[in-house]
């Protein structure tokens, strides 16, 4: 018989050794997976992307920036500069580089995978929005341009990406979201987000812990050097202005507006007390988004609680006739118009 | 023609760009305005108001901060002790005609008709008794508690049940009523797994799948029990015996309630992330159960046919249980090969080789693990006086007797107590496996609910045992 000490020390080495390996994310079989997926294609790939960006928002593209981007060193990026160009699809003159036909198509082409795969991930899987940039990162260089147009076919040709980005078509026509920045939107006017930026990543997480998304209607405040403070729905948010330049928004034709910012959230009615659905938040989205509806939830629903968990969530509410209990993570996103008691008194 | 045909596409696809991407919404939202205003001029609701008045009145007692807590758990011991003690007078009887007269009458026909002894133990001794076996610890628990179950569920209380634990249930990443299909594997977790239905989401389905082995199932509860009174009540003064025994095996059936949040909670942040999770959980409205129908539907939907995919399992189980303990190679049976085998293996983790292989064997049905262990254990130790020959499975009329063979095969309290923990935490029997695969079309997600459990028992008991030995042994 082994010695129990000896035996419980080797018990806990091998514990620890496969949490190092197998560990989701972090261990060490992911990051093999993921050096081995860092192939010549997959950098000249982004090498295209990152040029093709460059080009539309006109910013130089360097050799430094292209090194960062692909996180490798120069020496290795301007090999893979020069396999990119001797593909065809490249021109350099001098320190300059600019993309062939062909290698504008292959862009995007790319980004066409990449904005429906997010669109994919946020409509019928079950990834958070923090999830989405990385996982189509991996995805938009192995889908072929069939898997591509299959995969629009099946989300119904969609136009923009979740984050609001137009989706290029698959003859590889590109709109532009033609929206300014919020940091830029002048003070006590209301617009709608039309694109929010997944890049840096430090920043887009910032913006996503503030619920904020596109189709969202904002209003500024007060706009200082300092801080941005606006209005989104039911709650104040506070941004560095390098923040809210990553969100892009379009002021707001005047008769829209008032429609879409009516409503109290529907968890906020107390039991007994009854309102009429005006809006679903755009930040319920894809499958559970469909399930509210299934339910009849849609504008213009007479919503009554009807009784709640004894420990505060679920709430159970009459919706059509029958009584359904939602999450308050869910009727937070439905918003009412309360029904007064006289009201109902009326309508009855 | 083809240039028309390219400019209506053409405009098609500009529309789409200019209509924006919630036009589904808008169909939709249309669609309900018309069909409503259909429904208000042909549908008539006469004196509405006073018929939820009882439903209201019901639901605000079962749902009540103080009341609604112990009126469930009120309600589910009586099932439980319904189930319990109902079955336990049907069961002995089966036991006695299937196993004490039936199969020795079988026995002496075959022996007047001439039959060779190796027919005779394959089919009588192995196939027979195997299934005999889970016909009688299975069948009258089941019987009783589905129906009640399904009672219960038909009145309307058991969607209020989910209700008051999704609270809990949330926390853990799962649904609701995932409490409704753990409860139903404390009955049975094929029939458990085959009751995550009613989970209309497909992560917090995924997840009560998976988690649904840790609920101590009907066929396990004997062995908990027998083991817990032979091993932990014998520790204290015989009066006080009883009452720890049974605390033993409540702490473990509490310890896979716990494992049940624990697992689940892992697995809604892990694999199981990128599966759709929606919430939603209709509350109908209360109606008297109608008893013939349910009791119709519960005995031939749930009692029957996972009673017949256990005797499935169970007959060729049996099969290959005689054989591995009759067919000698150089004068040494295969099943004992394969416990000298398992055996430094199952030390190490604190149980033994006859433990291994009757888990092994046992897959198909945990009912017949005690039985398959002490024959394991009469045939290795050579003990004399006891069992009925090799292969043939037995139970033992008092505990002191099996507690006597079992010390006499090398057992202590750490291979008693590491039973238990192995009994709630390993692969579920393979009836469960086969549902699983069925209801989730994957063999991905049934190699993960049937390895999972068992890796982590394995981690469990090996810890427990040198925790045990660096401190009591």
């Amino acid at each position: 018989m082994v010695d129990p000490l000896i035996a419980l020390l080797i018990g806990i080495g091998v514990l620890f050794a496969s949490a190092l390996i197998f560990w989701p994310d972090s261990g060490l079989l992911w990051r093999l997976q993921k050096r081995r997926e860092l192939t010549d294609k997959v950098l000249i790939e982004d090498t295209l992307k990152f040029i093709f960006k460059c080009e539309r928002n006109q910013k130089p593209a360097t050799l430094e920036s292209l090194a960062g981007v692909l996180s490798t060193s120069q020496g290795r990026a301007s090999e893979i500069l020069a396999i990119t160009q001797a593909k065809g699809l490249l021109e350099m003159s001098g320190k300059r580089f600019s993309l062939t036909p062909a290698g504008r198509n292959t862009a995007i082409q790319i980004v066409r995978a990449h904005r429906l795969w997010e669109r994919h991930l946020a409509d019928t899987t079950g990834f958070g929005e923090t999830d989405w940039h990385q996982q189509a990162e991996r995805l938009e260089h192995k889908l072929s341009v069939e898997d591509t147009e299959r995969l629009s076919a099946s989300l119904g040709h969609p136009t923009h990406d979740p984050h609001g980005d137009p989706i290029p078509t698959s003859k590889g026509d590109l709109v532009s979201h033609g929206g300014l920045p919020l940091s830029d939107l002048p003070v006590q006017t209301s617009a709608r987000i039309v694109h929010i930026e997944d890049e840096p990543e430090l920043i887009y997480v910032q913006i996503i812990a503030e619920d904020l998304h596109p189709n969202m209607i904002v209003e500024v405040d007060e706009t200082t050097p300092d801080r941005i403070r606006f209005w989104s729905e039911d709650r104040e948010h506070v941004l560095a202005p390098i923040v809210a330049a990553n969100i892009s928004v379009v002021p707001l034709v005047e008769e829209n507006h008032v429609q879409d910012i009516q409503g109290i959230p529907l968890d906020t009615l107390l039991v007994g007390e009854k309102g009429k659905v005006t809006a679903i938040s755009p930040l319920s989205r894809g499958v559970e988004r469909r399930r509210l509806f299934d339910l009849g939830i849609i504008p213009g629903t007479e919503v009554g609680v009807e009784m709640v968990n004894p420990g505060g969530d679920p709430t159970a509410y009459r919706i059509r006739g029958s009584v359904i209990a939602l999450r308050s993570s869910q009727a937070r996103l439905i918003k009412v118009d309360p029904i007064t008691e006289e009201e109902q008194e009326i309508s009855q | 023609m083809n240039s028309s045909y390219e400019k209506i596409l053409k405009s098609a696809r500009d529309l789409r760009w200019d209509i924006g991407g919630d036009f589904h919404e808008k169909i939709m939202e249309s669609l309900y305005t018309d069909a409503s205003r259909i429904a208000d001029r042909a549908v008539t609701h006469p004196g509405d108001t006073p018929r939820f008045d009882l439903d209201r009145t019901i639901d605000r007692l079962v749902t009540s901060r103080i009341w609604g807590f112990p009126l469930m758990v009120l309600l589910l011991t009586a099932v439980f002790w319904l189930t319990i003690s109902g079955a336990n007078v049907p069961s002995g009887l089966l036991y006695s005609l299937l196993i004490d007269t039936i199969h020795p009458f079988l026995k002496s026909i075959f022996a007047t008709l001439g039959i060779p002894w190796w027919i005779d133990g394959v089919l009588l001794d192995g196939a027979y008794l195997a299934t005999a076996w889970v016909v009688a610890v299975m069948l009258p628990p089941m019987a009783i508690f589905f129906p009640l179950f399904t009672l219960l569920e038909d009145f309307g209380y058991l969607p209020r049940v989910a209700f008051n634990l999704d609270h809990i249930f949330k926390k853990a990443g799962a649904h609701g009523k995932q409490a409704l299909s753990m409860t139903m594997g404390f009955g049975c977790n094929a029939a458990g797994v085959i009751s995550t239905r009613i989970i209309d989401s497909p992560r917090e389905r995924l997840i009560a799948i998976i988690t649904n082995n840790f609920a101590l199932c009907n066929g396990r509860w004997p062995t908990q029990i027998l083991i817990a009174t032979i091993f932990i009540g014998a520790l204290v003064p015989a009066h006080l015996g009883g009452l720890i025994s049974a605390f033993a095996v409540v702490s473990i059936a509490l310890l896979g309630v716990l494992l049940t949040f624990v697992v689940s909670w892992a697995l809604s942040r892990t694999v199981l992330k990128g599966e759709v999770s929606t919430f939603n959980l209709e509350l109908p409205p209360y109606r008297p159960p109608r008893i013939l129908q349910t009791l119709y539907t519960s005995v031939i939907d749930r009692t029957l046919v996972v009673l017949w995919r256990a005797v499935v399992f169970a007959l060729p189980a049996g099969v290959v249980l005689w054989i591995s303990a009759n067919l000698l190679i150089n004068g040494v049976s295969i099943a004992e090969y394969l416990v000298n085998f398992l055996n430094p293996f199952g030390l190490l983790l604190g149980l033994n080789g006859v433990i291994l292989v009757a888990y092994i064997v046992a897959i198909p049905a945990n009912e017949i693990v005690i039985p398959t262990i002490l024959m394991l254990t009469v045939m290795i130790s050579g003990a004399t006086g006891v069992g009925e020959g090799a292969g043939v499975m037995f139970e033992l009329e008092s505990g002191l007797q099996t507690l006597d063979l079992l010390t006499e095969g090398g057992w202590t309290l750490l291979t008693g107590i590491n039973l238990m923990l192995f009994s709630l935490i390993h692969n579920p029997c393979s009836t469960t496996i086969y549902t699983i695969y069925k209801e989730t079309g994957s063999i991905k997600w049934t190699t993960v609910a049937s390895l999972l459990p068992v890796v982590m028992g394995i981690v469990i008991v090996f810890f427990t045992a040198q925790i045990w030995r660096l401190f009591a042994g």
